[in-house]
């Protein structure tokens, strides 16, 4: 969410709030005395304070200072300390179209300081009278109606001596001295000391707090607070437990012994919060971070091709020499950067089970989740994009997939489906299989469904799984009778179709009737940069992704067939459609200029489907940087991204699996 | 494995904010809750690791709502979110069983920072 947005969130929110204030206000206004009234007040009193919360998130200080303003006088009127008299009406109803002004104006033109004299007004009737007994601002348990205590008034943090009696140990001399500071910016200094003595005191005896506890809670220290702990841990150990409450900058414990680590660090860097040998392991990076180290390297690499290309053009010796060492230098940062976004699929497989139980619950089925190949790794954004396409074929698995216990039962299956999540390696691409042992799609409803649509001839009588996923990943094409809670109003293939097709990747599905469902997604190891041929066709050079290329042949005359009007590739044994670029993209066909100028072709591969792509010519193999391109709109469906080559010309990318 | 939240707050702004803040950490925004009383029941439903508690919120407010949390599931990780000059409640919270906290106006590093401690 950007800035803009949030800026508006926060005006409707804070109307909202506003609006919540004038009806309190006019509910009092109607009778003070009435039961109501002390609701009305605590309305009042939430709708201010979390204005006064937003503002200060948007750095609105202006909005901010006029709701702490209107917030402590509010204070006291639920405290029974200021009587809501005609006048102090007026100055909240004043007050509340103030703070409306300032909310839109905040948010329109910027924020400004509130008007002085309201300010003025409202502080006049927030001061406490010099006669307040302390003892009421005292913290009653469990009555969260009085909770806000002015900040100048330190006094007022007094915390009732029962709170406190668990720390009052008497002073002792044994036990080791530990002095702690706490980070000077840290808000709420006291709570944090609080938390560090709550810590400590899980692995000892906390003796002699000096300052004492409740001067501590209510931020009445310097620099430094220590305490005697009698425990048997080791220094290390005490120094981790001081540091797990957080924004400690600086430990010491007994003889002078100063833990450093976190104190050496520059300010401004966060504080530390870990023991310092945990440091030097790992370091915890913001993922824009990576994204922006990973859209780096994309540029360098694209780079680095024009930078070879002119090495070799040149044929200068002692230029190759550094250019190919940068190039492998290059390659070498590519991979750790792209190895330090791989994350365990793990990461996100782990929640499936509970996915799979939560919708077979809902389904009033039984069904378990068996899941292999977690350790398999992805890129860390392609498993946040596609974390939500395998939540959908689990739960389509589940409602459509697994039968009812009876008709399994009567099927001579285990009452409990049985789905596989399946993840594995398979050359530069990653594999994820989504298996259950129901009934299979039922072809004969998906048929009437697409000859009712006139998706399909009218004669045919059987589908293969290739018409199958053709006609499921149609947009809004759905032979669901029920509507699911879970899996909507079956829209789901079409979805998870899309999806792939997006990153990149590719989908297939396999079903036969009794035996289950297999839906396979093949996905590159990262979204950014992958292997490709470069194919030229006329002048135009095309990117073939490596992960999809099985092998490439000389189109000799002999092996090409003409089988009921279609092109095919006899390779070895096997027959394969062929299919030209050229036409593909409108060019007129090759124009043969000797015996040995042969048209090439690119055995293309997705799962067990195989094609060879013809094309004039293969000029090279590379890295290339995808970047992402709407191939719908563009209206050339088989291009799935566009990247830059090192000589700087564009270039598409071929989506393999919608040629195959 | 991402680990799964549940924010408390009256406040769409300041859910979509701490909401935004989590997402970019990896974390996976399970449920949210604008009242005491939901908070304690959507933690009963959706058993997040991790729950964080705006302290003022109609209909219970977020200390009633750790103490109850934390009777049904002492290991509750619950972070409360205050606003500057809530000590005495930050530590009543704490005492209830709260984990740690974090100060409006957010800092996602200051929020990322307390959630490893919490989650620790």
């Amino acid at each position: 969410m950007d800035a803009a947005e949030y800026a508006q969130l926060f005006l409707t929110e804070s109307r909202e709030h506003v609006t919540a204030v004038n009806q309190a206000l006019l509910e009092l206004e109607r009778g003070a005395s009435r039961p109501e009234a002390a609701g009305a007040v605590d309305a009042i009193f939430r709708a201010v304070h979390t204005i006064k919360g937003m503002a200060g998130a948007m750095g609105y200080t202006g909005v901010a200072e006029l709701s702490h303003a209107l917030e402590t006088v509010l204070d006291r009127v639920r405290r029974q300390e200021l009587p809501l008299g005609g006048v102090l009406m007026e100055t909240l109803f004043h007050a509340a179209d103030v703070l409306e002004q300032r909310v839109e104006a905040a948010v329109r033109d910027g924020d400004g300081p509130p008007p002085a004299t309201l300010m003025a007004s409202l502080r006049g009737f927030g001061e406490a009278q010099p006669e307040t007994d302390t003892s009421t601002w005292a913290i009653p348990s469990g009555d969260t109606a009085s909770w806000q205590i002015p900040d100048r008034d330190t006094s007022a943090w007094a915390v009732p001596d029962r709170d406190t009696a668990a720390w009052q140990i008497p002073a002792t001399e044994r036990g080791r001295l530990v002095r702690v500071r706490i980070a000077a910016d840290t808000p709420l200094r006291g709570v944090r000391a609080f938390l560090v003595i709550q810590a400590v005191s899980k692995i000892g005896e906390v003796a002699s707090v000096e300052p004492p506890l409740e001067q501590l809670q209510a931020e009445r220290f310097g620099e430094h607070f220590t305490f005697r702990l009698l425990t048997d841990a080791d220094v290390a150990t005490i120094e981790r437990t001081v540091r797990s409450a957080g924004d400690v900058a600086q430990v010491s414990i007994e003889d002078g012994a100063v833990a450093t680590g976190a104190a050496l660090r520059p300010p401004g860097a966060s504080s530390g919060t870990r023991p310092s040998q945990d440091r030097t392991r790992h370091v915890r990076i913001d993922v824009r971070r990576l994204d922006n180290l990973m859209n780096l390297i994309g540029e360098l690499v694209t780079v680095r091709g024009r930078l070879t290309r002119i090495a070799t053009e040149q044929g200068d010796q002692t230029l190759e020499e550094p250019v190919l060492q940068a190039s492998r230098l290059i390659t070498e940062l590519r991979d750790e950067i792209t190895a330090s976004r791989l994350v365990p699929v793990s990461n996100m497989f782990d929640r499936f089970p509970r996915v799979v139980r939560d919708a077979a619950r809902a389904a009033g089925k039984s069904a378990e989740l068996v899941v292999d190949g977690k350790d398999i790794e992805l890129d860390r954004s392609m498993l946040d994009e596609i974390a939500g396409s395998i939540v959908h074929l689990l739960r389509n698995a589940v409602d459509h997939g697994i039968e009812p216990a009876e008709v399994r039962r009567a099927a001579g299956k285990s009452e409990a489906g049985r789905i596989q999540l399946q993840a594995s390696r398979d050359r530069s691409a990653i594999v994820i299989k989504v298996s259950d042992d129901g009934g299979g799609i039922d072809r004969e409803r998906v048929l009437q469904r697409a000859k009712r649509d006139g998706l399909v001839d009218a004669q045919k009588t059987d589908l293969t799984d290739d018409d199958l996923l053709r006609l499921l990943a149609r947009p809004g094409f759905s032979t669901a009778d029920r509507v699911t809670e879970l899996s909507g109003r079956g829209v789901g293939v079409d979805a998870v179709y899309t999806r792939v097709r997006a990153l990149g990747g590719a989908m297939s599905i396999r079903s036969e009737p009794g035996n289950g469902t297999t839906v396979m997604i093949r996905l590159p190891v990262t979204l950014a940069i992958v292997r490709a041929l470069l194919a030229r066709v006329a002048d135009e050079t095309y990117a073939i992704p490596l992960a999809h290329v099985s092998g490439t042949v000389e189109l000799e005359p002999e092996l090409v067939r003409t089988v009921k009007g279609r092109e095919v590739l006899l390779l070895r044994d096997d027959v394969l459609p062929l299919l030209r670029l050229r036409s593909l993209v409108g060019l007129p066909p090759y124009e043969q200029r000797g015996a040995i100028d042969l048209e090439q072709a690119v055995v293309i591969d997705l799962g067990d489907r195989r094609a060879g792509l013809v094309i004039d010519e293969l000029t090279a193999q590379d890295e290339i940087v995808v970047k992402p391109y709407d191939a719908t709109r563009e209206g050339l469906p088989f291009f799935g991204g566009a990247t830059l080559l090192g000589d700087g010309r564009p270039s598409l990318i071929v989506d393999v699996s919608s040629l195959l | 494995m991402s680990q799964t939240v549940l924010i408390c707050d009256d406040a769409i702004f300041m859910r979509t904010l701490v909401r935004d803040i989590l997402l970019q950490a990896g974390f996976e925004v399970i449920g949210e809750a604008e009242t005491g009383v939901e908070a304690v029941a959507k933690y009963q439903q959706l058993h997040p690791d991790l729950v964080t508690m705006d302290i003022v919120m109609p209909d219970m407010g977020g200390i009633d709502a750790v103490r109850q949390i934390c009777k049904a599931d002492p290991d509750a990780r619950i972070l409360m979110c205050s606003a500057m000059g809530q000590q005495a409640l930050v530590v009543e919270a704490i005492q209830a069983g709260a984990k740690d906290f974090v100060v409006k106006p957010f800092q996602p590093s200051r929020v990322l920072e307390a959630v490893q401690r919490v989650l620790a």
